[in-house]
């Protein structure tokens, strides 16, 4: 392992790669899934509300850290017919089904209060209008959800970037992994510099999500 | 034929009778006022009217057609509703309109839906959706904002917000047009607008129901007015009658009350 500067950096970006891989895949489905857990939640058939519900409570009453061992070996140890792709592919894949169904978890709670806070006026103005269901929901009430949830859902997607961290449990090598094998050598830099990595990552989201909410900010709601 | 025909309309809330058997009718181009103290159950009558709550007994008849019976399921499918529910048009008390649409926004969003669904939608999409949009303009015109068309409704002032409620609802060419207390929520010096724009609809003939603690507006513009208590009509006939010459002791103790609170 050479102790080079310009190779350490390039390897530390090459693994931080990893870190907005999984940053990028987990938003991308845990959003819409979010949404979909959110409806499942707030469903007036108890046959589906309830297991949601305790099914939210477990993914958010445990440790992601948990979730990703239990995810990653637990097929294997229960003798399911499937096994996750050999090598880090499969590691990597583990991680992501587990870091999309927790955060689809934590985004539905979010979503679910931003759907309930939207007054009930809202729904029978579009009703008394005759729009269905469907067209009440994308043409009236959507875009005053995602005003209302853009500062919590914001908070969310920033833990997120630091979250992928924990990918390391399972040996998904992403950044901080990487700087430990340098530390484990004796060098200790490499591992204080991830940090600037997260800081110029969650600026540069910072900047992104403060001009959504100015975007947002042409109407009251 | 009455436009609208209401029979032994009955509403409940667990065990509380909010509506207790409602008799009316309406003829075309009539405007009604229904008044009464809060609580009488003015407003779930017009929400009833508006399928926002599902009567559990009683029939509705709009122009001879049978549109709603509480002991024949087939009335009741939700997708009819939906299209029945166009016959009512409601201005809420609360205005409710869309917060990140403009004032013309508001007023075409339902109409561009319903066209959308149209046969010869395809054929002619520009042509329906302009005709929609500048049916839009037209209308806010006639409620005094055709300056407003591009305001969004947090710019707006309550009494414009109203009206452009009283555009929007107007936009769907409905056969009755309903008011839940359309100035209850305004500033005292913001209902005269809206008053105004209610009067010049009455003076088109157009047909209203009009629920509102405004006695004078509701003897100066009803054709006919309705007083409830508790879930029933108590008194009902022209406004002359009912507030010159009341005939039942509970009509004249709430006019009394309400002469006296102003």
């Amino acid at each position: 392992m050479t102790l080079q500067l310009p190779v350490i950096v390039e390897r530390l970006s090459d693994s931080f790669l990893l870190n907005g891989k999984l940053f990028a895949l987990t938003l991308i489905f845990s959003l819409p899934l979010g949404l979909i857990v959110a409806f499942g939640s707030m469903s007036r058939f108890r046959l589906i509300s309830v297991p949601v519900r305790a099914f939210v409570w477990i993914i958010r009453g445990t440790p992601l850290m948990l979730q990703l061992i239990i995810i990653f070996l637990g097929p294997g140890l229960m003798n399911l017919p499937f096994y996750w792709p050999a090598g880090s592919t499969g590691r990597f894949v583990a991680a992501t089904v587990a870091f999309i169904i927790n955060y689809a978890c934590y985004f539905s709670e979010i979503f679910r209060g931003g759907i309930q806070s939207i007054p009930s006026g809202q729904y029978e103005a579009g009703a008394v209008l005759g729009m269905t269901k469907a067209q009440i929901f994308f043409k009236v009430t959507l875009l005053q959800v995602i005003k209302r949830i853009m500062p919590p859902t914001g908070n969310e997607i920033i833990t997120l970037v630091k979250d992928t961290s924990l990918a390391r449990i399972i040996s998904v090598k992403e950044i901080i992994m990487m700087a430990g094998e340098y530390t484990n050598r004796g060098l200790i830099w490499p591992l204080f510099a991830t940090g600037i990595y997260f800081l110029v990552f969650v600026g540069i989201l910072t900047l992104l999500l403060g001009y959504i909410e100015r975007k947002l900010e042409y109407f009251k709601a | 034929m009455p436009i609208l025909q209401v029979k032994q309309l009955e509403k409940k809330f667990g065990t509380l009778e909010v509506l207790q058997g409602i008799d009316f009718s309406l003829d075309q181009g009539e405007s009604l006022a229904i008044i009464g103290s809060s609580g009488s159950g003015k407003t779930t009558l017009l929400r009833c009217l508006n399928f926002l709550e599902r009567p559990d007994g009683g029939t509705i008849t709009v122009n001879g057609q049978l549109i709603f019976d509480a002991s024949d399921p087939s009335t009741q499918h939700e997708s009819d509703i939906r299209k029945k529910r166009l016959h009512f048009g409601l201005v809420f008390q609360n205005f409710n309109l869309f917060p990140q649409y403009t004032a013309l926004q508001n007023v075409v969003l339902a109409p561009k839906l319903i066209a959308k669904e149209r046969s010869d939608f395809g054929a002619d999409k520009k042509g329906i959706l302009n005709g929609i949009e500048e049916k839009g303009r037209a209308i806010l015109e006639q409620v005094g904002l055709s300056d407003k068309l591009n305001a969004y409704p947090h710019m707006l002032s309550g009494g414009q917000q109203q009206r452009v409620a009283i555009a929007r609802a107007l936009a769907m060419e409905p056969d009755i047009l309903c008011f839940d207390e359309p100035t209850s929520a305004l500033d005292p010096e913001l209902t005269g607008e809206v008053l105004k724009v209610i009067r010049s609809l009455a003076s088109r003939n157009t047909t209203m129901v009009i629920v509102t603690h405004e006695m004078d507006f509701a003897r100066s513009v009803a054709d006919r007015v309705i007083f409830m208590d508790e879930g029933a009509i108590v008194e009902q006939g022209h406004p002359e009658e009912v507030f010159g010459n009341p005939q039942k002791e509970r009509t004249r103790q709430f006019l009394l009350r309400y002469s006296e609170s102003n």
